[in-house]
């Protein structure tokens, strides 16, 4: 039945947005190896450009268009595939097949739904009939009910005593408040949570009933406070059935499991109820008929029978997040197996490729405690409230692997890269345990530290969270080992998962690394030093504790939080000597089998050795049980970590092709990420792949196991970079040989330091915004004066514009200053002349230190003043003139020169109407990957992060023959925004990058393309209705003025004008059907509704050319037949 | 300071933390299992051994005498990478020495590249390397343990009630309590014989299926049971589980053998030859059947194609190599004690109604 030629369409999950991420990145890429092994011809369809999966060589034909029934019937019509895999595409990919299979085109078209028939699809997302199902099968389930409307009726027809008697019913057939409410057929749990107040349920039950797909809210008995579970299941056609593993949610059930701290293996439910629960699963998989992946949730509590008790919750018929999270903790790659049991392979007939001795036919047995934890972007939505919740806020997550629960854990934290967005200093013991233990948010296992660096004991803590006691002692024993560093033992902190430079600042020293797990705010003066000269409360505060650590250094022992004095032996350990004292890290293989089995697969995580031993492992000792040769050249590409605003699969990508380029080359690629939901991750993707935290120290210990010539650390993102300096000087502090390969740190750090870099561009002749650094409020006050308001202000060392503001008065500059230095303290500000109404561009490029290779030029939609990636932009530019073309290349180059680049160079610019014509501005130049590369490869066609890689391993361009391409169509850069997913957010775009993901929508015109882009993004222009304008003058033009005017008879031509005097009722009533505001209160009602709206004076002008290119026709067209011209840029 | 130490036998001694004090020695074997401890620990099939858990952390949700195999702990020691308060203190109150704080990683791969081995452990205050490497020399191997059937089994018949839908003569040469409790779960009255029973003790339960449990050790050193066998072969549908599987064997003409490392854990795959589906089974034997005599090899195990069940022509005779019986691990294969019973009641003369 396999190995045959079947044409099969795997359709992809889209953007990243919050509740799909990367996961389907690397489910959908492992399944297209998996089923063009089998002799398959894939295609492909995925909005997503910033994906391995969309990448010319992971399918026979790529399609980068939008996931909706119109283009992907048009894709079946031309490549007249055999089979769709719903399975594989996340909730997008199963809703668009369900879609696709409702409107008759599969019919039409003779297309097998392979794998998980539709009926199973249907039986778990109607959750009623999921009920009813399970009822049947005696399996236990939390009493539940619907309600729903009836065909005619619309939310807006209830009157609000009907719509209360219902609720009503509904909660008494449920035994009662509180209840889960929630949507179905949405993703990533939106629209839903535990609710106890009746006004609430209303609010949320009438929200509800609009959003759904299928007009119905679920009322669900709340389990909260039960031990939440995960079991993942694999089935093939001959009906075996195995458990892959499960996972226990660390927060207790009543948090959606995408915000949980999540634990694998189980560690609180004995073997009876664990073996009860697995009997379940294999029962309901096969009750379902699922072939291939699918996952179950249990609530379980310690009813004080040998097994406990247990509720099914949920199946999910499909690869997902948590399956994701399930291949990397254990090694059994669930997408892969899906994909060729889909084609009908059984489980025993498909090999392990991690043992490269058993088969699939088995259930993995881990010996390591698997740690994930979600990231969530609370620094960029100061209005939303993030106590998590049955809704998902978080944007990404890292995973850790270590031998003890206190390990995984830290491990895990670290990897996070989160900074707590509480001073818990600020707080007394009643606003700690009410609002940070009680309140479930992404600070409590910080909260936790913190109330037992207090002196809170275990019991407490379990009573205030909820959580298990066996967690909370761990998270006890974390903080009684990071005071025995006072008394000069290093060991416990070091065993329990502290770094050696955590170790040091524990012990009184500067903390040098670039991100830690956890330090205690009352100990030590761990904080850089440099912050003093801020001159802020904050910096002062720290500068006093510095004072205390310079004493202690004198001699004089500081005092410890409890009043003890810090030894000499233990004051100021150096990371020297804290490593001299403590187990060094040996590398563990992930093997699937707990050792039982020879592992042939290079994927790794470290662990500390037990306390007898002292000192760092080197050399070969150094390398555990790594498989790798340490004769051969080999380079570590350091990955990103977890996806976060301003961090997302783009850098995965890039640090993917990175690897690919290397081993092209005959070099061997080492990974070091965290992030269990990306293709970097895979064990397949590297030479060796190391399952870790981005740390200097913890880069440094890789390198030196396996014996790394180089160490890449362009690719990354912010978090790569960020280790450069430090891992530079650890490289030197061990006399470690590894270069840190193409533009060197100092030419990076030159790049960010605003001075330095404004000398630079003028001694070059480049324009820029005229603007400097200031280091106080006074300075920055007159520079503001001297430029003119509005200025741009923001932080020096910022990611994805982080705390950047366009201020128009000095008022809002000073109250901008007080909320900055919170966010940077050790960093000036910056202040900059705003450029208004110029064009921005972006451009990257390639340099091998003398040549430049300008990947593509592209144009933002959106003007100055909105994120460069928030904004919409189009390659090739639509309105450049050649001498400003040529212009654009010119400062490219003379930038890529002056920095030494070798490797990545993004450039942003902005291009102004001078006196003089067109003048070109340099706004930042970053010697780097960016964000853009995988979109200007897949518009151009020309792999850029692969040309860099190589270049940086000591190739020329000349070597590499590659040459620039620019494409005849136009290609649009959508964003999608979580205003959505994140209750009371501002949903104006400003300075502030606020989007989670990108589309790509190509066609012969721009308006066309921005069209298919919208569609592609999920905001697609209504086909008609009314319109209704409301603006204040700020992102769109005042009502009066003429541009106003002209955008107005623009939509007026294809939608009925509507006004109303209470627009949040009309909006909320569906009398709306498009929003044309800038105005904060009127978006926020049209986000929360879901009614499509334009909020910027140039994404409305945009809309319109889309508009009247929309009845153009859809130009599908596989990537690899779009025309392209081998041309220069500019030239 | 450590206060523990693990001798092996390939020379290297261990540091570790003592959790139950001690000393003691035994063959070093390794379980995958991550659930289960409290059912591991008193599986009288780990007599003799010393347990090593591969999972870092044992003794997670505590330890309740409801889910325990038997009425004491047979490994003769325990070792983990962390175990908590909790199972410390019962091995410490059951005399059985416990440590941790090692890397069992390494003891496990040690098993897996030179096989099962003898090993030897001090632990407590006044534990030294040396006491450690006395107590290795001290210690036999498996095979030597000729009178280890003794040790396990049960001194004087009992039954189990459990309806008397049908009789089971069940030869206790270490059973696990689950054996006894899956059979009279379906009806099965129960007598449980001492694992040297005679034909006479066989003959006077009046079974109606003739039943070897599992056990530890050798299956050579267990005569007495063999010889039952052969004498019930062709006059009672026989059954076994494990060592009583190799003992079945045995005594139809085949072969067994020591394996290097064994199967012990609940993950171990086993495919049915005729259905050919696959399913999970909970294994913990160091021995296997290398010659089924005059039976046939129903299931394999995947991953090594050793014999998983075996079967006789007339199907009179049913063995399973892997633990039907679960407890630790899935219950796949439950449905082995439903073809128990009707082995059973092929043969048995029904009750007729009063």
């Amino acid at each position: 039945m396999s190995g045959d030629d079947r044409t099969i369409l795997l359709i992809g999950s889209g953007p990243i947005q919050i509740g799909q991420a990367a996961e389907f990145d690397y489910s959908g890429a492992q399944a297209c190896r998996a089923l063009r092994e089998e002799g398959a011809r894939v295609v492909l369809v995925n909005s997503n450009p910033a994906t391995i999966m969309t990448d010319p060589e992971m399918a026979d034909e790529v399609y980068i268009e939008p996931i909706t029934t119109e283009a992907i019937a048009e894709v079946i019509e031309r490549e007249r595939p055999d089979g769709v895999i719903a399975g594989l595409g996340g909730q997008t990919g199963l809703n668009v097949t369900a879609e696709l299979a409702e409107e008759g085109v599969l019919d039409e078209y003779d297309v097998e739904i392979m794998g998980t028939p539709l009926d199973t699809i249907y039986a778990t997302e109607d959750r009623d009939l999921f009920r009813q199902r399970m009822e049947g099968l005696g399996q236990p389930v939390p009493k539940s009910t619907t309600i729903s409307l009836d065909d005619d009726e619309s939310v807006a027809a209830v009157d609000a005593d009907a719509l209360r008697d219902r609720v009503e019913a509904a909660v008494d057939a449920v035994g009662g408040l509180p209840v889960i409410a929630r949507t179905t057929y949405t993703l990533g749990g939106s629209g839903s949570g535990v609710v106890d107040e009746m006004d609430e349920l209303e609010e949320r039950v009438r929200t509800g009933l609009r959003l759904s797909r299928n007009s119905e809210v679920l009322v669900t008995e709340s389990i909260s406070g039960w031990v939440e579970l995960e079991y993942e299941v694999m089935r093939d056609a001959d009906d075996s059935c195995i458990i892959i593993c499960n996972m226990e949610n660390l927060d207790p059930m009543g948090i959606h499991t995408g915000e949980s701290t999540v634990v694998t293996p189980s560690q609180v439910i004995p073997d009876d109820g664990h073996q009860e629960m697995r009997d379940a699963a294999l029962e309901v998989i096969r009750d379902l008929g699922i072939q291939g992946g699918c996952n179950i949730q249990f609530a379980w509590r310690d009813d004080g029978t040998p097994g406990g008790e247990y509720r099914v919750v949920e199946v999910n018929p499909r690869v997902s997040r948590s399956s994701a999270l399930a291949s990397k903790a254990t090694g059994y790659p669930i997408a892969r197996v899906t994909a060729k049991v889909a084609l009908g392979k059984r489980l025993h007939e498909i090999d392990n490729e991690i043992t490269g001795e058993t088969t699939a036919a088995f259930e993995p047995a881990i010996d390591y405690v698997v740690t994930k934890v979600p990231r969530w972007p609370i620094d960029k939505f100061d209005d939303t409230d993030f106590t998590l919740s049955t809704a998902m806020k978080s944007t990404g997550e890292a995973m850790s692997i270590g031998r003890t629960f206190e390990e995984s854990l830290l491990k895990a934290l670290r990897s996070s890269e989160y900074d707590p967005a509480v001073d818990f200093g600020q707080l007394d013991d009643d606003e700690l345990r009410e609002e940070y233990l009680e309140r479930p948010s992404p600070d409590r296992p910080y909260a936790m530290f913190e109330a037992f660096e207090r002196g809170f004991d275990v019991e407490e803590v379990v009573e205030a969270t909820g959580i298990y006691e066996w967690y909370v002692e761990r998270f006890a024993r974390i903080v009684e080992a990071s005071k025995e560093v006072v008394d000069g033992e290093f060991t416990p902190a070091a065993v329990a998962g502290f770094t050696n430079a955590e170790v040091s600042a524990l012990a009184g020293n500067v903390f040098e690394d670039s991100s830690l797990t956890w330090l205690p705010e009352t100990r030590g003066a761990w904080r850089t030093a440099d912050a003093t000269e801020s001159g802020t409360e904050a910096a002062e505060a720290e500068a006093a504790s510095a004072d205390a650590a310079g004493a202690a250094a004198g001699g004089a022992a500081a005092e410890g939080d409890d009043g003890d004095a810090i030894p000499v032996s233990a004051a100021r350990a150096g990371v020297g000597q804290v490593e001299a004292d403590v187990p060094g890290r040996t590398y563990k293989q992930v093997d699937t089998c707990a050792g039982e089995f020879a592992a042939s697969t290079p994927y790794y995580y470290s662990s500390r050795q037990p306390e007898w031993f002292a000192g760092p492992y080197e050399g070969d000792a150094a390398a555990g049980e790594l498989r790798v040769d340490r004769d051969t050249d080999s380079v570590v590409v350091v990955g990103g970590g977890p996806i976060r605003i301003g961090q997302g699969v783009e850098f995965d990508y890039c640090s993917v092709h990175a690897v690919r380029a290397l081993r092209e080359m005959g070099v061997e690629a080492h990974v070091v990420n965290n992030n269990p939901e990306t293709v970097s991750t895979d064990y397949d993707t590297s030479d060796g792949l190391f399952f870790e935290p981005i740390t200097a120290e913890e880069v440094a210990d890789v390198i030196e196991a396996t014996d790394a010539d180089g160490v890449m650390i362009q690719f990354g993102g912010q978090t790569s970079v960020d280790i450069g300096e430090p891992l530079a000087d650890e490289l030197e502090r061990r006399g470690v040989d590894c270069d840190i390969l193409g533009t060197s740190v100092e030419a990076m750090d030159l790049a960010e330091d605003r001075d330095r870099f404004n000398r630079l561009m003028s001694d070059l002749g480049i324009a820029q915004p005229e603007g400097g650094s200031a280091t106080s409020e006074a300075e920055a006050l007159e520079l503001a004066d001297e430029l003119g308001y509005p200025v741009l202000v923001r932080p020096s060392y910022v990611l994805g514009g982080r705390a950047m503001r366009i201020v128009d008065d000095d008022e809002e500059l000073k109250e901008y200053i007080e909320e900055a230095v919170r966010v940077s303290p050790d960093r000036p500000i910056l202040v900059d002349e705003f450029l208004a109404d110029a064009v921005e561009l972006d451009v990257d490029a390639v340099s091998d230190g003398e040549e430049v290779l300008i990947g593509g030029v592209m144009e933002h939609v959106e003007e100055a003043g909105v994120h460069s990636g928030d904004s919409a932009c189009v390659i090739p530019p639509r309105s450049l003139g050649a001498d400003t073309m040529a212009r654009v290349r010119e400062v490219t180059e003379d930038i890529a020169r002056a920095l030494d680049t070798v490797g990545l160079m993004n450039v942003q610019l902005a291009v102004r109407e001078g006196d003089d014509g067109p003048e070109v501005f340099v706004l930042e130049a970053n010697p780097r990957s960016s964000r853009t590369v995988p979109f200007v490869s897949k518009a151009t066609g020309v792999p850029i992060a692969k040309l860099a890689a190589r270049v940086m391993a000591g190739e020329s361009l000349a070597d590499i023959d590659a040459s620039e391409a620019i494409p005849e169509h136009a290609s649009v850069k959508e964003v999608v925004l979580p205003f959505d997913r994140l209750p009371d957010s501002d949903p104006r775009l400003g300075p502030e990058m606020k989007s989670t993901g990108e589309v790509m929508g190509t066609a012969r015109t721009f308006g066309k393309a921005y069209e298919k882009a919208l569609d592609a993004a999920g905001h697609g222009l209504p086909e008609g209705g009314t319109v209704t304008f409301t603006t204040r003058g700020d992102a769109l033009p005042a009502d009066g003025d003429d541009a106003f005017a002209e955008i107005r008879d623009g939509f007026v031509d294809y939608y009925d004008e509507a006004t109303f005097d209470d627009l949040t009722e009309a909006l909320k009533t569906g009398k709306v059907d498009l929003l044309v505001s800038d105005d904060r209160d009127a978006l926020r009602t049209a986000v929360d509704e879901d009614v499509p709206y334009v909020s910027t004076e140039a994404a409305a002008r945009a809309s319109l050319e889309a508009l009247s290119h929309r009845d153009d026709d859809i130009d599908v067209m596989a990537v690899s037949d779009r025309p392209r011209h081998t041309t220069d840029w500019g030239r | 300071m450590a206060d523990a130490y693990v001798a092996l036998a390939d020379g290297r001694v261990f540091e570790a933390r003592a959790r139950a004090p001690g000393r003691t020695r035994g063959e070093l074997v390794f379980t995958t299992a991550y659930t289960g401890y409290e059912e591991s620990l008193t599986d009288p099939s780990y007599e003799e051994q010393v347990l090593t858990f591969s999972y870092p952390l044992i003794g997670n949700y505590g330890v309740r005498e409801e889910r325990f195999e038997s009425d004491r702990v047979h490994p003769t020691a325990a070792v983990a990478r962390e175990m908590t308060d909790d199972v410390a203190a019962w091995l410490e109150a059951e005399g059985v020495p416990a440590v941790d704080h090692l890397d069992t990683r390494e003891l496990v791969t040690s098993v897996r590249e030179e096989g099962a081995m003898a090993c030897g452990i001090a632990a407590g205050p006044d534990a030294t390397p040396e006491a450690a490497e006395e107590e290795l020399a001290a210690c036999k191997g498996m095979s030597d343990h000729v009178d280890i059937g003794k040790q396990v089994s049960t001194d004087e018949s009992y039954t189990v009630e459990g309806g008397g839908e049908f009789d089971v003569a069940l030869v206790d040469c270490g059973a696990k309590g689950s054996i006894t409790s899956s059979l009279a779960d379906r009806g099965a009255d129960v007598h449980v014989l001492p694992y040297d029973a005679t034909v006479d003790d066989v003959e006077a339960v009046d079974a109606d299926v003739l039943f070897v449990s599992n056990g530890p050790g050798d299956p050579a050193n267990f005569e007495a049971a063999q010889e039952l066998v052969e004498a019930f072969a062709g006059e009672l549908p026989l059954a076994g589980i494990c060592l009583g599987q190799q003992i079945v064997a045995r005594a139809f003409g085949g072969e067994t053998e020591k394996m290097a490392f064994g199967h012990r854990g609940v993950n171990q795959p086993v495919r049915d030859l005729d259905s050919g589906k696959v399913v999970m089974t909970t294994q913990n034997h160091g021995y296997s059947v290398a010659d089924p005599g005059s039976l046939d090899v129903t299931q394999v195990n995947v991953n090594d194609d050793t014999a998983e069940g075996l079967a006789s022509d007339d199907e009179s005779v049913i063995t399973r190599q892997y633990h039907p019986e679960a407890n630790p691990g899935p219950h796949d294969s439950l449905g082995f004690f439903d073809e128990v019973r009707d082995l059973a009641e092929r043969t048995h003369s029904p009750v007729t109604a009063d």
